[in-house]
């Protein structure tokens, strides 16, 4: 029984200088169809320590969600191609693994938590039979034992009676209940790394509040690496480490946490900032929104693909695309200019 | 889910009654007479007599209540009286067909073997090629396999199987020469040889029926695996770790089996209502030829008992269909 | 086999009596035959139709049938009784017939003159509803004199008195095995009507109503060396079509009947060499009837197509005359039936000492017509269209929708036009055409129209009883065109008085004259029946005055 135990988990502060669990360099993923293309991720690098979680924040079409489910090849292929790049789980790259070691990866070292719990799960099959089948492959688990750990699992990830409601349907289940389903199946063979989509997207605030309370308390039991896709910078405050901002298929901005709230360096992460209600807001007082459209990514970015929308932007922005530049220890942002100093960066 | 069925079927029997009266209704009202066949020249009071033995000129309640009775009285009785031993139903006036004098079920129970065999058999083939077909062409949506898949389906479906049942037997038995034109009802299958001779005879009807049921069921059955592929649950699937066969055949294949069974089962009642042009065509003279016949020889006891078994078998596997819905998608009870 | 099978059936004694001669009954296997149009009973008395008659032929005989010249030969009788043979009464009002002796049914029980008696019974009761009922409506009584010996009598002088127990349409049935089916019990009789004991030589062991016939050879049929055939399968269901491609062109079946297709594929399937299409000339004849009363829709229904009301139009026989002018029966013929039929003039086309081959009709005349018409005060209008006292010249043609007839209504459409006559077409379905709901107004016999087109015939040899039916006094059913001649009439009842068959064909070739001169029938095609035959089958002898299958127990495998 455990074969599937728990770790203790260490300090995260400990393990930050420990070797990446995941290092993602210079992905680049292609949507082609019969006569256009989508430039959806264009150049991509960073990595996940271990324990650490990694907030990702973009707009919709950014790439976020793209990125990651390319790691895990999700993304039905044509019309998604990954043209280039290296994504190391351990020392594995799982962009040249054949299928067959994939599958092991997925739902075995890399757990997933998608978007929308009403229709990720299966409605024909009970949530102790999606629950178990993970464990019965990852774990070669028999029927009984599989059976005894889902219940195990779901009564973790807090659903009463589970060993009840393991022979219900999803249907029976409230949206919130279902979503903690999800979080147990992902976390069902205790993955290296959660890969959480959106989790709370299409929750209501108050069922968000409590599957962000339980991620944290699952993240301090298991101890495993957590990349937290969202929208919502607020989220990420709570509970990342460290956060990377994507815009137009590149990340714009890398920085921990507190530093990143502290010193947005990206013109696009300020925008976003500035977006957030604050609690000193008056009634009065309109929510702010980052102004323009987003970028058509029909081409690989030649220029700043925030120029068009940046209040900053100035003749470099549009002729060249700025890399991803050192702002300070530990905080990359890629911009040419820089706002704390008022001016362009010319040291690039 | 008992007390669902239960519900249904009595609320049915009022809808069956109307359909009984208006089958009968129809049929009185359509214009023909079972001795038209007689030679133009036999005398009229001749004609008249024989009307007068069939019943033809009894008031129209009369012979609808005559019906009624005979149908669900004295034959479940007679039947009981098969079953058991018993003599309740002797001296009483079974349903007679106008055509051969003969009671109508015993007609019936006659031609439903070679019905049930030929288009029972076309049918589960047409769906175990139907099902392959269907998984394969959705999932390689637009692959080659796929655009020949659509290409023959379309033929199958726009070919009617009076022409193609036409091509089958100058193909296979007049210029190949390999299967027999006509199918022998009185066929025997008591040895490896006469098993053949069965198989032989069956095959261009097996054939030509099983290619249009193939037709539709793998549409059905393409379109619904292909709204299902796109579904989250998928991918969920496939983050799980789960192999591909376990993805489509499990996952994707029992959702998308959902409108494809009741489909199915809706189909399931022309299985004894038989195919009437194929019938034709090979001489297998199942309940479709029957009907026709009937139809043709205004025998209207015949056609109004078979009218009425379809009507029967339609409501009730609509019923089947219906629980069956239930039973796979848990999403509905009938409570 | 053959031993184990009759040790079985018929016992020992009837081994050891027959065994020399068992070698050649049952020797050739099995025939198959192909009705696509499958009978539905065994009983001709309460069929629909032609179809089950014939079927039936195969098990139950009559006292007497017709050869394939249309000439009486004995079946059941020892001889065909006649007024030099003192088998027919001089006054004709009586006829006696003799059994064979020894006769056994196929359940092996004597075949006796109770059996006959009680065939007539069977018909003559009314709620039996028995299809061959004209045959007894002259009887005054059947008795049987002794075991073997029957006396019909007539009520009236009867020239021709084989009209009960001869040919397919009424043969002998055991008494035995029907005595339970008097009455309104006919119906419910339904093992009696699928598995008839007869005295024919198969006897039926499996019977699906419209789909298959299994008959076995009768293990007492009377000449124990027949039938050669040891099993005979009947085939229903299907069309003509396939039941051609079935005997000519694949083979699998050895006999076809009622093969009406069109000549040429018959022609390009007989190139299989597998078997040949036999055509067979009866007294089909494809007619146009001439309505000599008023169908107008004005009158009431009791008085419409009445002799009350004279036709506005057709009682002027010059008209009918000139419409009969203008066809061309030969190129008819040819366009519908090709070597299946044969132009004529003749109501009575066979056989042939009662034919008068008349050919009087066959030549078209469309100026003579128009004359005819000019003559008759039909002058023609400025629309082509011919008409008098204000009132046009305007006829509507009926027949059943068929694509033979209806192509023929529009070629005669087309003639009779060209003479200044408007025509309206109709066509109706068969099924409500011939039949005889009397709520139904579109049926032959009401004739609600100014001319209709149908085959008609009758069954045997003797056309008395057809003659017959153009009398005054006879129904609408039978005498369509409502004619009434009183020389035609003192004719038919002196042909009713005459045996002799020599002056019966001289009195038939008067009556055809006198029908055909007054141009209330005008017969069009002299129509074939065909049957498919294989190569491999011998013995069958086409017959078109009793069942195709009357000689089944001569036929035999073509080595």
């Amino acid at each position: 029984m455990n074969q599937g135990g728990v770790a203790l988990a260490e300090p995260i502060s400990r393990r930050t200088n420990e070797a990446p669990v995941l290092q993602v360099s210079d992905l680049r993923i292609v949507f082609r169809t019969r006569d256009t293309a989508i430039h959806a991720v264009n150049g991509i690098s960073f990595e996940l320590r271990p324990g650490e979680l990694l907030g990702v924040v973009g707009e919709s079409g950014s790439g976020k969600s793209v990125t990651m489910m390319s790691l895990m090849k999700l993304l039905p292929s044509p019309p998604a191609e990954i043209v280039s790049g290296r994504a190391c789980l351990g020392d594995r790259d799982l962009l040249s693994l054949p299928p067959s070691e994939m599958r092991k990866v997925r739902g075995g070292e890399v757990g997933f938590i998608f978007q929308d719990p009403m229709t990720s799960l299966n409605p024909v099959f009970t949530v102790g039979y999606q629950l178990m089948e993970p464990l019965r492959k990852h774990f070669g688990l028999g029927r009984r034992e599989a059976r005894m750990r889902a219940i195990e699992l779901l009564s973790r990830v807090g659903i009463p009676s589970p060993q009840d409601r393991i022979s219900d349907y999803p249907h029976q289940f409230s949206g919130g209940m279902r979503q903690r389903v999800m979080i147990a199946i992902a976390l069902a063979c205790n993955p290296k790394v959660l890969i959480a989509d959106e989790p709370t997207t299409a929750l209501d605030v108050t069922i968000q509040a409590q599957i962000l309370d339980l991620v944290q308390k699952l993240r301090q039991e298991i101890g495993m690496s957590i990349i937290w896709i969202t929208h919502d910078l607020g989220v990420v405050a709570g509970i990342a480490d460290r956060v990377m901002v994507m815009y137009g298929g590149l990340v714009v901005e890398s920085a921990a946490v507190d530093d990143l709230y502290a010193n947005p360096s990206h013109p696009y992460t300020r925008a976003l900032l500035e977006t957030l209600p604050r609690a000193d807001m008056s009634g009065q007082e309109r929510l702010k929104s980052v102004g323009g459209q987003p970028p058509h990514l029909t081409v690989f970015p030649t220029s700043c693909p925030f120029a068009p929308r940046c209040p900053y932007a100035f003749d470099r922005c549009r002729s060249e695309s700025p890399p991803l530049m050192s702002v300070s220890q530990g905080h990359d942002a890629a911009c040419w200019w820089d706002v704390t100093e008022g001016r362009a960066r010319d040291d690039f | 889910m008992l007390n669902y069925a239960i519900r249904r079927l009595l609320i049915s029997v009022p809808t069956l009654c109307l359909i009984s009266l208006v089958i009968f209704s129809l049929l009185k009202m359509a214009p023909g007479d079972p001795l038209s066949q007689l030679p133009p020249s036999l005398p009229p009071e001749v004609r008249a007599n024989m009307r007068a033995a069939l019943g033809i000129d009894e008031p129209l309640f009369v012979q609808y209540l005559l019906w009624l009775k005979q149908f669900f009285v004295i034959e479940p009785l007679h039947g009981f009286d098969v079953l058991f031993g018993t003599h309740f139903t002797d001296g009483m006036q079974r349903i007679i067909s106008w055509q051969s004098r003969g009671p109508v079920f015993r007609i019936i129970a006659e031609r439903l073997p070679q019905t049930l065999l030929v288009v029972g058999l076309a049918y589960i083939v047409g769906l175990l090629i139907a099902l392959p077909i269907g998984i394969v062409s959705a999932y390689k949506q637009y692959s080659v396999f796929d655009q020949i898949g659509t290409f023959l389906s379309m033929l199958g479906l726009a070919v009617p199987s009076f022409f193609s049942g036409v091509l089958a037997i100058l193909i296979f038995a007049v210029y190949l020469d390999w299967l027999p034109t006509i199918y022998n009802t009185n066929l025997i299958v008591n040895s490896w040889s006469s098993f053949i001779e069965q198989l032989r005879q069956m095959a261009m009807p097996v054939m030509v029926l099983a290619v249009q049921t193939t037709a539709s069921i793998s549409r059905y059955l393409r379109s619904s695996m292909l709204d299902n592929l796109n579904q989250d649950y998928v991918r969920t699937a496939r983050a799980k770790g789960m192999g591909e066969n376990v993805v489509v055949l499990i996952h994707v294949l029992r959702n998308s089996m959902i409108p494809v069974v009741t489909v199915i089962a809706l189909g399931l009642p022309s299985i004894f209502a038989g195919a009437i042009v194929t019938e034709q065509i090979f001489k297998v003279n199942g309940i479709g030829e029957l009907l026709i016949t009937a139809i043709y020889a205004n025998d209207v006891p015949m056609v109004q008992t078979l009218a009425f078994i379809f009507a029967v078998l339609i409501v009730v596997f609509n019923l089947i269909a219906d629980l069956f819905y239930g039973l796979l998608d848990p999403r509905i009870r009938y409570d | 086999m053959f031993r184990l099978k009759s040790l079985l059936t018929g016992g020992v004694i009837a081994t050891l009596l027959v065994t020399s001669a068992f070698a050649k009954r049952g020797a050739d296997g099995i025939v198959k035959i192909l009705n696509w149009q499958a009978p539905s009973m065994m009983n001709p008395y309460l069929a629909g139709g032609d179809k089950e008659v014939i079927a039936a032929s195969l098990v139950l005989e009559p006292l007497a049938g017709y050869d394939e010249n249309g000439v009486l030969f004995p079946r059941l009788a020892a001889e065909i009784p006649t007024v030099e043979n003192g088998g027919v009464a001089e006054d004709l009002k009586s006829i006696t017939w003799k059994l064979k002796s020894g006769l056994k049914w196929s359940d092996g029980s004597p075949v006796t003159s109770k059996d006959v008696v009680f065939t007539a019974n069977y018909c003559m009761d009314p709620k039996v509803g028995c299809a061959a009922l004209a045959g007894f409506q002259g009887v005054d009584k059947v008795e049987a004199l002794d075991d073997l010996t029957v006396k019909v009598t007539f009520k009236e002088p009867t020239g021709v008195p084989y009209t009960l127990f001869v040919s397919q349409w009424s043969p002998i049935i055991q008494a035995n095995q029907f005595a339970d089916c008097l009455s309104a019990k006919a119906p419910t009789c339904t093992e009696a009507n699928f598995y008839p004991i007869g005295t024919g030589p198969f006897v039926v062991t499996s019977f699906k109503p419209n789909d298959a016939i299994q008959l076995k050879a009768n293990p007492n049929y009377r000449d124990a060396n027949k039938p050669a055939f040891a099993e005979v399968n009947v085939k229903g269901g299907g069309d003509a079509l396939g039941a051609a491609r079935a005997v000519l062109q694949t083979g699998e079946y050895d006999y076809a009947l009622n093969l009406q297709l069109a000549p040429d594929v018959l022609s390009e399937m007989e190139k299989g060499d597998k078997g040949k299409a036999g055509f067979t000339f009866g007294t089909t004849v494809e007619f146009l009837f001439m309505n000599l009363t008023d169908p107008s829709p004005s009158l009431p229904p009791e008085e419409r197509s009445t002799a009350k009301h004279p036709h506005p139009i057709l009682s002027d026989v010059r008209v009918r005359k000139a419409l009969s002018m203008a066809l061309d029966r030969a190129r008819l013929s040819d366009i519908g039936y090709g070597s299946m039929g044969k132009p004529t003039c003749d109501f009575v086309p066979a056989p042939p000492i009662f034919a008068a081959g008349s050919t009087s009709c066959l030549q078209q005349d469309i100026p003579g017509a128009k004359r005819l018409l000019d003559e008759a005060g039909w002058r023609q209008g400025p629309d082509g269209i011919r008409g008098k006292d204000g009132e046009k010249l305007k006829l509507t043609l009926v027949t059943t929708t068929n694509p033979v007839r209806n192509q023929f209504q529009a070629i005669i459409k087309q003639w009779w036009h060209d003479i200044g006559v408007e025509v309206e077409l109709r066509s109706i379905d068969a099924s409500v055409f011939f039949g005889s709901d009397p709520s139904n107004p579109e049926t032959y016999s009401n004739f609600y129209a100014d001319a209709q087109m149908w085959a008609n015939y009758f069954s045997g040899s003797d056309p008395g009883a057809y003659a017959e039916s153009y009398t005054c006094g006879q129904s609408h059913g039978s005498n369509t065109p409502r004619y009434c001649d009183t020389n035609y009439d003192a004719l038919v009842t002196e042909l009713g008085k005459t045996a002799d068959i020599e002056k019966r064909g001289e009195i038939v070739k008067k009556l055809n004259t006198i029908l055909m001169d007054s141009y209330a029938i005008m017969p069009l095609v002299w129509r074939a029946g065909v049957s498919g035959i294989s190569n491999t089958l011998g013995g069958t002898a086409s017959n078109a005055w009793d069942s195709e299958l009357w000689n089944a127990q001569d036929w035999y495998r073509n080595k």
